[in-house]
């Protein structure tokens, strides 16, 4: 029989800091390690994008490009040849030949030496300026000698570094799919909240979420050896055969992707092991599953997908890797295998995963609406079966991505009715956020500004998923820009939106102390404005006919082009400035005691406890009277 | 209920209630904690996910890729299968409060460690319950054998209150 302890459980010894954040078993601590873990990498992934919106920003290859390399005597032979094409194409005499030499002379005088021999490298300042010269040139010039011009120009300003566009573009997809939307949103307020919202003293399996934690840093490091090792893995995020045998011979950069994901993904299923055991034994007592707050039911059902879809990935890069390296041939036609076939099998997991991204955020949404506008949630029971529903549908409609490979007009109608009907269910819940709204108190705190950013974009972004659903329409818009706004409208605005209000939401009750109200306005406003400028003229570019994946475009784009990038510069210093509001906020924020300091609205166990909860909470089992604030309203 | 009547009859061989021929004991409880996933709960749980990831095995049957796959599926069932068993086996901890006139008697059983009891002759025990200051609020403990132990520290406050009731009575009776 287990003798008595009074002293109580706060005596034990506080950890030391090493064992508290290396070795932590505890969910509120894990979460927050996620939490800082995603935001840092979050950061990295999106300086990816401004260098790409930096290149974007103009037609032409500004800044990736291997430089031209010569020395002084090859340079000097390029302008006489240069001067006797002109003199040709002008009817005998070089009408450049001032500028030329002038600019022969600039160039020479960059010369470097290097292991005792000259060498001109023209890059940056220097290679801009060459540009702009013959540009000059050329606006004056008759076509012959346009023709001459160009051609020397295109010698003198390097190659095109389209690997490294490759690259970018597969760190950024790879970084923010797995490595910092799911792990804030489903580790990071996942763990902390759903113990706590559904009276659970920790998670089911303590150890295991500590394990969770650290194969994703290690799978961090991988995406980063990918991103920095063997010139850097391009095959996008979705690995297409025959692109992922990118180097196959040479570079071992796209098996460090392939590692990365499978580390993320042991990472992913052990933690929507952890949550759905949670989630389904230790609820409190009386808490049915019809009473369970949204956001946990939202990170139970993303635990599913999870739990569902990754195995199905870890199996088709399995096969990628073997392909790529003990020369299996199960995606390689030259053996009978099938490429096709990954896209199938790699879309059976994508589609649920970018579900994945953003069913945690519509948790998060639900609770902020409904607290911000001092109402309970409108419906909460479709809320949930739209939850459900939303997760379900998800696995049956994945080759609306693949419209263009090939399928039978059966299978297209198929996937474009299935996919069309998940409108259903995002409507029910679009609508019943705005019926918790309606005749409510609203009041525009922070959170409720992104919350209602997030319901206005996710809007948006649906109704072009709805668009681009039919099978026909996709004929034009397939790998265009169209579809890359779609996907950021509804992740990287909406999840990220969603990111953001928990964030403002809860970090009162994380740190104690709360943030200034007007700096998460101007964080709002900003990103707002700025997100929405990169994204919204990204329509216009798809409409046009820009295509994805390319590092550079037709000039006919360059408008909007420039907008965006504008746009992408105004969001990424909102991003510096949150993670600013962050750490003020964590230093010298003022500090909040009452415990639901939201008001009486948000009604979940976590505004039971103090700011922030102590280290062990609901050891005691919650009453019901503590969570259960309408019974039988539901 | 995790308050648990155990049966008052006595029983046809002679079992732990007539533990030391006592014959039949006043009071017999067996104290367990929460557990909110039901067994019929497990079923629907697992038919559901199985039936869902052998979704994408039909796109791809009668190729290499299908016996490829397939250890990764039947893998995450039997992850979640096993993850669920054992949660159930780790709340399998129970307390059995037997009392006789001149007997009380508890035993703990927790998983994976041998069972742990308690004896003590009711005429001199004293159940308290510590609102404030215990582990757990309304801690109740129990003094009056050998050492001082707790109970039911599994339970909610509520059914707490209700146990030490219950146990007074009967210590009194």
């Amino acid at each position: 029989m287990a003798d008595a302890t009074l002293s109580g459980h706060d005596s034990h010894d506080r950890p030391g800091f090493f064992t508290r954040w290396f070795m932590s078993t505890n969910h509120k601590d894990i979460g927050i390690l996620y939490l800082f873990t995603a935001g840092l990498v979050g950061l990295v992934s999106v300086a990816f994008t401004v260098y790409m919106r930096m290149e974007l920003m103009e037609p032409g290859v500004q800044y990736m490009y291997n430089a031209y390399l010569g020395s002084p005597d090859g340079i000097a032979a390029l302008f006489e040849r240069l001067g006797e094409a002109l003199a040709a194409a002008g009817g005998g005499t070089n009408a450049f030949a001032g500028e030329l030499s002038s600019l022969q002379g600039q160039i020479v005088a960059a010369a470097q030496t290097v292991d005792g021999s000259a060498v001109v490298e023209v890059t940056g300042g220097l290679r801009a300026d060459v540009v702009a010269q013959f540009e000059t040139m050329i606006a004056s010039a008759n076509p012959a000698e346009a023709q001459v011009l160009l051609g020397a120009m295109d010698q003198l300003d390097g190659d095109p570094n389209g690997h490294l566009w490759n690259v970018l573009i597969t760190g950024h997809g790879v970084l923010m799919m797995f490595f910092v939307v799911i792990p804030a949103l489903f580790g990071g307020f996942g763990n902390y909240f759903v113990p706590l919202m559904i009276g659970a003293p920790d998670m089911a399996f303590p150890r295991l979420n500590n394990l969770s934690y650290w194969l994703y840093v290690a799978g961090t490091c991988l995406a980063f050896c990918s991103v920095f090792i063997d010139g850097g893995a391009g095959p996008g995020w979705t690995f297409y055969p025959p692109i992922s045998a990118q180097g196959v011979e040479t570079s071992r950069a796209v098996d460090f992707a392939i590692f990365a994901v499978h580390v993320s993904g042991a990472s992913s299923i052990l933690g929507s092991i952890n949550f759905i055991t949670t989630f389904l034994n230790m609820r409190a007592p009386g808490m049915t599953l019809h009473k369970v707050p949204l956001f946990a039911w939202s990170v139970f059902v993303t635990a599913w997908l999870l739990l569902l879809s990754l195995p199905v990935l870890a199996g088709a890069i399995t096969m990628l890797l073997t392909d790529r390296n003990f020369g299996t041939t199960f995606f390689d036609p030259a053996g009978g295998g099938d490429p096709i076939l990954f896209q199938h099998i790699f879309w059976f997991f994508g589609h649920p995963e970018v579900y994945i991204v953003i069913l945690p955020a519509f948790g998060v949404i639900s609770h902020v609406v409904a607290t911000f506008s001092k109402k309970p949630i409108f419906g909460y029971l479709p809320m949930v079966y739209a939850l459900v529903a939303i997760g379900g549908l998800g696995f049956v409609v994945w080759a609306h991505h693949m419209y263009t490979v090939g399928l039978s007009l059966t299978q297209q109608a198929y996937f474009m009715v299935a996919t069309m009907v998940i409108a259903v269910p995002t409507g029910i819940k679009i609508f019943s956020w705005i019926a918790t709204m309606w005749m409510g108190s609203i009041s525009f705190r922070t959170p409720m500004m992104f919350a209602l950013g997030f319901i206005f974009l996710f809007t948006l972004g649906g109704t072009t998923g709805i668009i681009l659903s039919q099978a026909g329409v996709d004929r034009a818009y397939h790998d265009t820009y169209y579809v890359v706004a779609h996907f950021h409208y509804v992740m990287s605005l909406g999840a990220v939106f969603g990111i953001f209000a928990a964030v403002y939401y809860w970090i009162g009750k994380m740190s104690g102390r709360q943030y200034p109200e007007w700096a998460g306005q101007v964080h709002f406003w900003v990103f707002f404005i700025g997100a929405n400028l990169t994204f919204f003229p990204q329509h216009f570019l798809g409409r046009q006919g820009m295509p994805r994946r390319y590092i550079d475009y037709n000039e006919a784009f360059a408008l909007w082009n420039y907008v965006s990038s504008i746009g992408a510069f105004i969001s990424f210093a909102s991003f510096i400035f949150f993670i600013g509001v962050v750490f003020y906020t964590l230093r010298f924020g003022q500090r909040v005691t009452q415990p639901a300091y939201w008001g009486e609205h948000a009604e979940t166990l976590e505004w039971t406890l103090p700011n922030p909860p102590p280290e062990h909470t609901f050891e005691e089992l919650p009453t019901r009277e503590m969570w259960d604030k309408q019974p039988g309203h539901h | 209920m995790p308050i648990l009547p155990q049966i008052m009859e006595a029983p046809a061989s002679p079992g732990a209630f007539s533990h030391h021929g006592r014959g039949v004991p006043r009071l017999a409880l067996r104290l367990t904690p929460y557990k909110s996933l039901t067994p019929e709960g497990f079923v629907w749980f697992i038919g559901i996910t199985a039936a869902l990831i052998s979704m994408p095995l039909l796109s791809i049957l009668g190729t290499s890729v299908f016996w490829a796959l397939l250890p990764f599926l039947l893998a995450a069932i039997w992850g979640i299968w096993a993850a669920l068993k054992r949660s159930w086996r780790d709340m399998e901890l129970y307390e059995d409060v037997t009392l006789w006139d001149d007997l009380i008697r508890i035993e703990r059983h927790d998983p994976r460690k041998p069972p742990r009891d308690w004896e003590a002759n009711p005429y001199w025990v004293r159940a308290t319950l510590h609102a404030k200051g215990g582990p757990v609020p309304n801690y109740l403990t129990l003094k009056g054998g050998a050492r001082e132990v707790e109970l039911g520290a599994f339970l909610t406050p509520l059914e707490r209150v209700e146990l030490k009731d219950l146990l007074e009575r009967n210590l009194r009776a």
